[in-house]
């Protein structure tokens, strides 16, 4: 497969390629792992790409209080940082695609990219992560449960850029990223961002966001608010499982089917709550 | 645009829509990379650039300007195989050879990153790297195998 | 000194493992690329291709439609007649579409430009005004010839077939329990590592780079479907990134590109994307589905059905073979003769079906090892002794199975109770209990097989002696990846008790081999292998006799061993290279000879051990396949096993991760990111062995063949083990992980 013809900009600064941006058609290119395969199929076809794979001043983890993590910061590269607080960046960046995905693809890119089976957009989500866009207009921050739209949507306007994500630190929260594929490699079938703080047994915080059952990433508020304040017993768990696929319609394909998906989501939720609970 | 590969500067103009595979293949005429799919699932076009391994079908020849770049032509000289390739050959891990050269190129950057490999991690490692033809278990022995001669 | 028997390493890894391989899309040919427009609809009437916008972008030399390509195509691409009668076949003329598309993704346009980035572009320009027409997708549907593939024939049944031995009925009548079954492979999509392609360049002969299997058989299809005469068509094979079957198949994109490199007198070139080799090559789907009969003791002794083979929407090179061979080697290495089994084969609008690795056999004996262990589960028997009961027994054999395939050699319930031992079965079924009693779902299964392979009816070899003493063997086979060239040498070494380095093999040219049937079916190295001995003999009898002549004395005189000729009594000796370049010095001069043997079939078997382990997403993995096998003699064990380890994965694969899906529009559904290939983390870790008191065929080799056996018996083993581990009947392939959780 061969992309259609297209221009090429490659920008000195954030400022030079969003002057590029306004008013052309043109995509940003950061690692090219979820784009260039678009731009093969012709799904995609832009007239420039704005390449800001290179720009040093979006490449960077900055840890403290909150850590801001720039956009073309590579998977390696968080799936080799161990982040206190939030190792389930480093837990869910090593579980992107393969060796050669992660040596090449950014975490906005996939951000930004928003497939709806990826693996960052439920773990942000899971995280309040805020959303830091650049466009000539000036900053504006986002809730990451906002920023995805839908199936490869954000609320990206043609003229912004995804320059870098806030988290705050979950200190003491138990936290996993789970990824369940068919075949290593792939996209999830499901996947779970979960978190949970504990103290004296019970629960005082949880945070749940699945991946790959629906249009973008599932925080599931009730199931949260099963266990809270509970003490994570066996009923409470089943409480949140079942309250976990309440109202949701995850699609089929060839992963799988919908009711499977489902089965998916409540035997991860159960088994990765039993863990968290056995291991405090 | 400029690119070192195997240590040679190229120069040449290409459109921006041009694959770093194809570029390889076409423009420089290293064949030894190959183009087993389109979704950048197979491995087979892997080349390291700048040291790390990347899938050259899903980069633009444009992204690579600057950089330098290793394909498997470049792992040895004509007379003398590179122990990994030495590996390949003496475990039987290659039939049809049309993974190979990703294969070989991707376990170069495995042994130059990872010390201390099991046969999981290997597998882990490789497994964006499909073969068709050996089951794999020749391949991750080999590339145990170089493991230990390297550091030997 | 000895090669056959050891693990010599292969001769030509160092141009793989070092980048200089040279596949069909490596050759530099100045050529114009090909592209394909494609249909998108399953079926429809081609009104009108619109070909000005491709025509007016840079570099875009010509669009060609079914009317201009078929000009040249004569004859449309036909069914295997070695191996295929067409007689009782209804087959549809397939050329280039015209008029009509019968399945998604079929070529209707061809698009020829000055590089490939263009060539993509002037397909997306290329509209194509397609009125949708009915079209039937299911298998069950086209049965129903309610909706036609294709009108003329006035049914979608391509091939109706009674395959009937003893008295089914009347054996089904007496037994004490008769059992329905419903056995079933999903769609496949061989996928070897380099896609499909070719070059062809015209100037008044034709010489065609491709990616086959078949170089020979290529040749001659092109000459019968072009009307060119074989002597003005050379195919050349370069190195072949795999095949599996998949590459004994002729597809209109080839004809396509050799019409247009004679119309436009422009070498052309096309290398399939994975996509097009995607939608070039489907395998598999078929249904079997009937009733069994068996006495309490475990003896099955009728089996009663309807074979149902999808063909998609052509008869493929291929394909006709599988309705034809299933039903003759369902009874396997079992003792049943009371069959009655109806085989037929039937068009749909999708994809054409082409052979796949085991070609039949894995089909047989997926029917039929399923049945075996429907006896056991029925009769609450263990999976060993219901097949020892049924076995044939060795003072059976030479066997005439109940269709008259003729069973040359084996001891079949000794290498059951060696392999079981060897496999550690029980062992690990205890193992496998321990484990799930502490939760684990984890299972053992085993399935055996009886292959046919060793196909002939004929193979060519040639030994050559240069004057310098090294020797070319060429072959008629074409091994892409097996090593059996390593073999060959292996044998032509030894028999000529020379170093195997002064040997060089080579194949795949049908200028240089004067004739070849190829590389399938397992039988490269028994049938090649044989006429490589055959011819290696006679040249060596030439040698013997320059060698009288050089040391004056009678042919009887002379004895030759290890380099050297020898005066029996007065012990002078001549060195090998001495009599090659005295060979050459002017007397009845060359050192040559060629055969083209005859051979026939024979029948490796064994017993295939898997285990695997479910997850509680219901997702399996082979944790371990154990495989012991009577292959006959093993030239080279490492190479044998690597054929198992192979076929072992592609098992793995079938068994539980590919399934082409068709939607309902007639379209593949996955991609290659989808169609899940296992990757190393999904391929089980394998033990190999073969039995060290083999069974040899009747071919010079002693051997019978290895390259499809763990695919053939490896998806019934691998479902057995599923079985296993989660306590339920699963009787198709792929289990899909909501199969195995339901």
């Amino acid at each position: 497969m061969y992309p259609a013809q297209i221009g090429y900009y490659k920008p000195q600064n954030v400022g030079e390629a969003l002057e590029f941006m306004e008013g052309n058609d043109a995509k940003i290119l950061a690692g090219g792992q979820s784009l260039i395969p678009m731009l093969k199929l012709r799904i995609l076809k832009p007239k420039y790409l704005v390449d800001i794979g290179e720009l040093a001043e979006l490449s960077f983890i900055k840890e403290g209080e909150e850590t801001t993590i720039g956009s073309t910061t590579k998977h390696w590269e968080l799936a080799s940082k161990r982040i206190s607080g939030l190792e389930i960046i480093q837990n869910a960046a090593s579980k992107v695609g393969d060796v050669q995905v992660r040596n090449v693809g950014t975490v906005g890119g996939s951000l930004s990219n928003a497939d709806p089976s990826s693996d960052y957009p439920a773990v942000f989500t899971a995280l309040d992560a805020t959303m830091i866009i650049r466009s000539r207009r000036g900053l504006r921050e986002e809730k990451a449960e906002d920023f995805f739209k839908g199936p490869f949507t954000t609320s990206l306007d043609p003229s912004e850029i995804l320059e870098r994500v806030k988290v705050k630190a979950l200190k003491g929260y138990k936290q996993v990223y789970k990824k369940i594929v068919r075949r290593a490699g792939d996209y999830a079938l499901v996947g779970l961002a979960l978190a949970i703080k504990i103290d004296s047994g019970m629960v005082k915080d949880a945070r749940i966001a699945f991946t790959g059952v629906g249009d973008k990433p599932y925080r599931s508020r009730e199931a949260e608010n099963e266990i809270k304040d509970t003490k994570l017993t066996d009923s409470d768990i089943s409480k949140a499982v079942e309250a976990s696929v309440k109202g949701i319609n995850p699609p089929s394909d060839s992963r799988g089917s919908s009711n499977y998906r489902k089965e998916v989501m409540k035997r991860l939720l159960k088994n990765s709550l039993e863990e968290m609970r056995n291991a405090s | 645009m400029k690119v070192k590969v195997n240590g040679v500067e190229y120069e040449d103009e290409v459109e921006p829509r041009t694959l770093l595979v194809d570029f390889l293949r076409d423009n420089l005429n290293l064949t030894g990379t190959k183009i087993g799919c389109d979704t950048t699932t197979c491995g087979a076009c892997t080349v390291l650039v700048n040291g790390r391994s990347v899938k050259s079908c899903t980069m633009l020849a444009i992204q690579a300007n600057g950089k330098e770049i290793l394909t498997i032509e470049g792992l040895s000289s004509d007379s003398k195989l590179n122990p990994i390739q030495q590996a390949f050959k003496d475990n039987f891990a290659l039939q049809c050879g049309y993974c190979t050269a990703g294969m070989i190129v991707q376990a170069h950057f495995i042994l130059s990153h990872e010390r201390d490999l099991s046969e999981e991690k290997v597998r882990d490692m490789i497994h964006g790297n499909i073969c068709r033809c050996t089951g794999y278990q020749n391949i991750v022995n080999a590339i145990l195998d170089a493991s230990r001669r390297m550091r030997a | 000194m000895s090669y056959a028997g050891k693990s010599i390493k292969r001769l030509y890894d160092d141009k793989f493992v070092t980048g200089r391989s040279t596949y069909v899309d490596d050759i530099k040919v100045n050529s114009l690329y090909a592209g394909f427009v494609r249909s998108n609809v399953p079926h429809g009437r081609i009104k009108k291709v619109n070909k000005e916008d491709a025509l007016k972008i840079r570099g875009v030399v010509a669009v060609l439609t079914g009317e201009e390509i078929n000009q040249l195509i004569k004859e449309g691409i036909g069914p295997w007649t070695t191996y295929v009668d067409p007689r009782p076949w209804k087959i549809p003329l397939w050329r280039f579409a015209q008029g009509e598309t019968k399945y998604n993704g079929e070529p209707i346009a061809m698009v020829l430009a000055q590089d490939k980035y263009t060539a993509r572009d002037a397909v997306e320009a290329v509209s194509v005004d397609l009125e949708p027409l009915d079209a039937v997708i299911d298998l069950q549907e086209a049965k129903k010839d309610k909706i036609l593939v294709h009108k003329e024939l006035g049914t979608n049944y391509g091939f109706v077939g009674n395959f009937n031995a003893g008295d089914a009925d009347k054996a089904l009548a007496s037994s004490d329990r008769r059992v329905e079954v419903e056995i079933s492979n999903e769609r496949l999509i061989p996928s070897p590592m380099e896609p499909r392609g070719i070059v062809s360049h015209y100037d008044g002969n034709l010489t065609i780079w491709y990616s086959t299997q078949i170089p020979h058989f290529a040749r001659a299809e092109f000459s019968r479907i072009f009307g060119i005469p074989e002597s003005k068509i050379r195919v050349i094979m370069p190195d072949v990134g795999g095949g599996f079957g998949s590459k004994a198949h002729i597809l209109p994109e080839e004809l396509a590109v050799i019409a247009a490199s004679i119309r436009l007198g422009r070498a052309v070139r096309w290398t399939a994307t994975r996509t097009e080799e995607m939608m070039a090559t489907n395998s598999r789907h078929n249904v079997f589905k009937g009733e069994i009969g068996f006495k309490s003791d475990g003896t099955l002794t009728a089996i009663k059905g309807t074979l149902d083979v999808e063909l998609g929407a052509y008869l493929t090179y291929t394909e006709g073979i599988q309705p034809t061979i299933i039903p003759p080697m369902i009874p396997g290495p079992y003792k049943v003769r009371d069959l009655m089994i109806k085989s037929q084969a039937i068009y749909t609008n999708t994809i054409p079906i082409t052979m796949y690795r085991g070609a039949s056999r894995p089909e047989a004996t997926f029917i039929i090892e399923r049945i075996m262990s429907t006896v056991a589960d029925e009769l609450k028997m263990d999976d060993v002794e219901v097949r020892m009961r049924n076995l044939i027994r060795e003072d059976q054999i030479p066997y005439t199975n109940p269709f008259g395939l003729k069973y040359d050699s084996g001891d079949y319930q000794t290498l059951l109770k060696e392999g079981v031992k060897v496999l550690e079965y029980h062992e690990m079924k205890r193992w496998a209990s321990q484990e799930r009693a502490k939760g684990r779902k984890v299972g053992v299964g085993l399935a055996y097989y009886l292959e046919i392979c060793g196909f002939g009816p004929y193979e060519f070899a040639e030994t050559r002696i240069n004057r310098d003493g090294s020797v070319i063997v060429s072959i008629g086979g074409t091994p892409h990846g097996q090593g059996t060239e390593t073999a060959i040498a292996q044998l032509v070494a030894d028999e000529l008790q020379i170093p195997i380095e002064r040997i060089k093999v080579t194949w795949g040219d049908s200028d240089t081999v004067p004739i070849g049937l190829g590389t399938y079916g397992s039988r490269t190295l028994a049938t090649a292998g044989s006429a490589a001995i055959s011819s290696s003999k006679q040249v060596l009898d030439k040698m013997r006799r320059v060698a009288a002549r050089v040391m004056n004395a009678d042919v009887e005189e002379i004895d030759y061993r290890n380099g050297e000729f020898i005066h029996k009594k007065e012990g002078r000796k001549v060195s090998w290279d001495v009599i090659a370049r005295e060979a050459y010095g002017g007397k009845e001069p060359g050192l040559s000879a060629s055969v083209v043997l005859e051979g026939d079939v024979t029948f490796p078997y064994g017993v295939h051990m898997a285990i695997v382990e479910v997850d509680d997403y219901g997702i399996a993995r082979v944790i371990e396949y154990r495989a012991y096998d009577d292959i006959g003699r093993v030239i080279n064990p490492a190479l044998a096993e690597g054929q198992i380890h192979g076929g072992g994965t592609q098992a793995v694969g079938q068994a539980l991760y590919e399934l082409a899906t068709i939607n309902e529009n007639g379209q593949l559904a996955v991609t290659y990111a989808d169609y899940y290939v296992p990757t190393a983390v999904e391929a089980p870790k394998f033990k190999s062995y073969f039995a060290e008191k083999y069974h040899p065929s009747a071919y010079l080799t002693k051997s019978k063949g290895v390259g499809e056996a763990a695919l053939i018996v490896g998806p019934a083993a691998i479902i057995r083990a599923l079985e296993d581990a989660t306590g339920k009947k699963l009787n198709k392939t792929p289990a899909l992980p909501e199969d195995i959780l339901q």
